[in-house]
């Protein structure tokens, strides 16, 4: 591999791991975070709160899944090579 | 106000807390019981779409490429299982989400991306399966609800 591709490559990696962790990171910590406390607050709702949390966590990961991938790609199975 | 008096009204309150703590608890029950159908909804909803998509797959790429979605779509289901026992443990036996979800992710892809015989591509559309099951309940739960 040339070198100067494999330095971006690794350069991209690192950075669309770094950057597509932060947002659902802070995300997945609020959401966990509030639902705790309404389940404190309302244990009567406990189950809503958790399906809602459950539902909501897939879909924040999913955006850190997108990140790994293209990291993963771009460093075992690169295109550019 | 006589003592009998203020027993009686004593009774009646404690009567009452009584009945609203156990309406509170049928509630709990009720949402608890709401949300374990909803993990068998995921489930099989997920299920039910890899079960629809991988004939056609077949169909269409052959039998290597359906085998690497059927892969795909089996991490899927673990790692819906996986995100469901860490939502249960959260605020009972811990305080934090765990990583092995994210661990099975990079071991999937890294099989994917090292070894001949499996692809990238459909792997993670396999994988994704999960979230398929999850657009379908929120779209059939809007629609009941509209």
């Amino acid at each position: 591999m040339n070198p100067t591709v494999a330095a971006a490559s690794v350069i991209a990696a690192a950075l669309a791991v770094g950057l597509a962790s932060i947002g659902p990171g802070i995300g997945q910590g609020n959401a966990a975070g509030q639902a705790v406390e309404g389940i404190a607050r309302q244990p009567e709702a406990e189950g809503k709160i958790r399906g809602t949390l459950i539902l909501s966590l897939a879909f924040m990961e999913s955006l850190t899944i997108y990140g790994l991938v293209v990291a993963l790609i771009l460093l075992f199975a690169n295109p550019f090579a | 106000m006589n003592s009998t008096d203020e027993t009686s009204q004593l009774t009646e309150l404690v009567d009452e807390a009584t009945t609203l703590e156990e309406s509170s608890v049928k509630s709990s029950d009720n949402s608890m019981g709401e949300y374990q159908q909803l993990k068998q909804e995921l489930f099989l909803t997920t299920l039910a779409i890899a079960a629809v998509a991988f004939p056609t797959v077949v169909y269409f790429y052959g039998w290597r490429i359906a085998g690497n979605y059927l892969l795909g779509a089996v991490a899927g289901v673990v790692y819906l299982r996986l995100l469901a026992r860490d939502v249960d443990r959260l605020g009972t036996e811990t305080m934090k989400l765990s990583f092995n979800r994210q661990a099975l992710v990079i071991v999937l892809m890294l099989v994917a991306a090292k070894w001949n015989q499996l692809q990238i591509l459909p792997v993670f559309l396999g994988f994704l399966t999960y979230k398929a099951a999850s657009i379908v309940y929120l779209v059939r739960i809007l629609s009941i609800s509209d």
